[in-house]
């Protein structure tokens, strides 16, 4: 019998290529809508993993966790340093980390931070070491430089009309092993370098120069141009309502942090400072510590994580969960998918209607075939299961290959993602796939029994005569 | 090996008021060769598809031996039409894509009787009507080879009956010649009855007796020749 439907169908071959193309389309689409989702939640999820807790100023979560987790170019309103100073000495907190961003080089974002988050949140060094000093650079695994390199921080992005820092390099000392996470696109340097880089910090008194040469807001000077009536920026007459009142030196170069040129331009040309690259790293923070955008928590118990987040979700500062962020955008997210899977559930609906078209069709054309077979003494049942097989085939034969399609769409998409962003999407089958593929395949059994039961209720002499 | 026998056989299609065939009593006996003759519309072909059973028989009774074609349902119809009586058709209705031996065991692999004996017994038919190359495929043999295929599909079962409508009638007059030759060889050493509905008169001179229909009567039974035995 198998010879027999073989036969039949290498005689029928475009036909059944045509069906099979058909289906296996169908199904690809999908699968690929499924496994595109599903990836991207995995993905998201396992690049937030490590970050338990992360306290930014007040505003928008999303862009909290998006900047600071995918490090997403976008403003952020900053949060005091002292917050930093309080966290780290914080008795439920294991180790509290700034992040600083803003800069960026050669695409890749420069991230400041300390040393306790790149050994929190890495598998560990591929080659090299950590930074030790203020002008070395740990890279992250998919950052295409060697060790050794010079690293010219550039403000803000090359397409947003940023400008290098002149006279600042960093040189690359270690290269981390990969993450999965958009942080294996991050250069890493200290946060202390980023402030010096801005003109901030308390250490070498840069920025007070600087302030001074430009002629305009040294802190202490801002009151009295307020009582003067002189315009100024609003972004500064703001920050002077921020209520860290104690550091004011630091408090008009805020928004160096925040990425883009917009936020920055009013700020380019005034605070630059430099940093020296053979001073040691400091990574306690006293209190001048200069504002930040983000600061990982990792707190020690889940019921301090709890109640740190409640302490930190009052007045100026935010605090959240990524994963409940994450879980959020989801919820968005699968209405997204819903309607791709509706559209796909749509075209699938649409092949299977053409489908029993098409075969209905064919076992008219086959009727002579078919009361043949029978007159020659195949039983109804022998008729019924080679026209219910060959179709089955084909449509299975579809399935299958509509999965592997989807499979591969769903990789090359995951592939571009990661290459845009850092984040490693998992694509993979689940048990749940498995189901979907039984589902389809009873769908398909079910519907290559329409034109097998017409052949079987068929009378061979009607048949032949026909 | 079987005898017929039709009593108060009525076929009538729906919109019809005449019958398209209808037999009183006719009997046929084992091993006998009959030729069936008419034109068109004469209800030589109803009359073959109710003796071979593709058709249900609704008014009468058609008994192949012992067996009452019109007490079998259609599955059981269809198990012992396979099992005893053997089908040559004019358009022989062969399948493409298949071997010519894969053809002539179609039918039995189809109904799961396949065993080593009949394979073998396929293989030994193949010579016997005087083919070559069991493994050419059907779409490439000439006319006259293919109802060759046929015939010994056909007989591959050992069918008591042998019913072929107008197995010559699309070939041309030499390979007909020979298809009739076959047909009647074959029957004779298996000792099947053959019923033959056919136009050739080479070959109804030859089969022992000729049934004549017109207008779904049978108008004229004559005793030919050669082969009453």
């Amino acid at each position: 019998m198998i010879r027999f439907i073989l036969a039949d169908l290498r005689r029928l071959w475009l036909g059944g290529a045509v069906v099979v193309l058909l289906v296996a389309l169908a199904t690809a689409l999908g699968v690929a809508v499924t496994l595109q989702e599903r990836s991207l939640r995995l993905g998201s999820a396992r690049a937030a993993d490590k970050f338990d807790l992360i306290v930014g100023a007040a505003g928008s979560e999303t862009q909290l966790v998006l900047s600071s987790i995918f490090l997403q170019a976008a403003p952020l309103p900053l949060i005091d340093g002292s917050v930093l100073t309080k966290l780290s000495a914080d008795p439920r907190v294991d180790w509290a980390a700034p992040i600083g961003f803003g800069d960026s080089f050669a695409g890749y974002p420069i991230i400041g931070t300390t040393t306790k988050l790149v050994a929190g949140t890495t598998p560990g060094f591929a080659e090299g070491r950590m930074f030790a000093l203020e002008g070395e650079a740990v890279l992250g695994a998919t950052v295409n430089l060697p060790l050794g390199a010079e690293i010219k921080p550039m403000h803000g992005t090359a397409e947003t009309g940023g400008h290098t820092h002149a006279g600042q390099a960093y040189k690359v000392t270690g290269k981390l092993r990969p993450t999965g996470t958009p942080w294996d696109r991050a250069i890493l340097v200290p946060i202390q370098a980023v402030w010096h880089v801005h003109g901030l910090g308390e250490e070498h008194g840069h920025e007070e120069e600087h302030r001074n040469g430009d002629g305009h807001h040294h802190a202490h000077e801002g009151k009295e141009h307020h009582e003067d009536g002189e315009t100024h920026v609003e972004g500064e007459t703001e920050e002077h309502a921020t209520p860290v009142a104690e550091i004011p030196a630091v408090q008009p170069a805020k928004p160096a942090f925040a990425l883009g040129a917009a936020s920055s331009a009013h700020i380019e040309e005034d605070h630059h400072g430099s940093i020296d690259p053979d001073a040691l790293i400091v990574e306690t923070f006293g209190p001048s510590t200069p504002g930040l955008p983000a600061i990982l928590v990792k707190p020690k118990t889940i019921a301090d994580a709890y109640r740190l987040r409640q302490e930190y979700r009052t007045g100026s500062t935010l605090g959240v969960f990524p994963g409940e962020v994450l879980t959020r955008l989801y919820a968005t997210l699968g209405d997204a998918k819903m309607i791709l899977s509706a559209v796909a559930a749509g075209s699938q609906g649409l092949v299977a209607a053409a489908l029993v078209l098409v075969t209905v069709i064919h076992v008219g054309q086959r009727r002579r075939q078919i009361g043949a077979l029978r007159a020659f003494g195949a039983p109804r049942l022998s008729v019924f299961t080679i026209v219910w097989l060959e179709l089955f085939l084909l449509v299975a034969l579809g399935i299958g290959i509509g999965f592997l399609i989807g499979l591969a769409a769903a990789q090359i998409g995951a592939q571009l993602f990661a290459a845009k962003s850092g984040v490693i999407l998992p694509v993979g089958f689940t048990r749940e796939d498995l189901r979907l593929a039984l589902v389809f395949l009873g769908f398909a059994a079910i519907l290559a029994a329409v034109p097998a039961l017409l052949a079987y209720r068929q009378s061979p002499a009607t048949a032949l005569r026909a | 090996m079987l005898s017929l026998k039709i009593e108060n056989l009525a076929v009538a299609f729906p919109g019809l008021t005449a019958p398209v065939l209808a037999i009183d009593h006719l009997e046929i006996a084992a091993g006998s060769g009959v030729a069936l003759t008419g034109g068109s519309g004469s209800g030589k072909s109803t009359l073959i598809n109710i003796i071979a059973g593709l058709e249900r028989t609704r008014a009468g009774h058609v008994f192949w031996g012992d067996q009452n074609f019109a007490d079998l349902s259609e599955g059981r119809r269809d198990r012992w039409r396979a099992a005893n009586i053997g089908l040559v058709m004019q358009d022989f209705h062969l399948f493409p894509g298949l071997s010519a031996i894969d053809n002539i065991l179609l039918p039995a692999r189809l109904s799961r009787v396949v065993t080593a004996d009949l394979v073998k017994r396929a293989h030994m038919l193949f010579q016997t009507v005087g083919l070559k190359r069991p493994e050419q495929h059907v779409e490439t043999m000439s006319r006259g080879e293919m109802q060759r295929v046929a015939i010994a599909r056909a007989l591959l079962r050992k069918p008591g009956v042998i019913i072929a409508d107008e197995p010559t009638a699309s070939l041309d007059l030499e390979s007909g010649e020979a298809v009739g030759d076959l047909l009647l060889s074959v029957a004779a050493d298996a000792g099947s009855t053959l019923i033959v509905a056919s136009h050739d008169p080479r070959l109804i001179e030859r089969l022992g007796r000729r049934l004549s229909l017109k207008g779904g009567q049978i108008v004229g039974d004559t005793q030919t020749g050669e082969m009453a035995a």
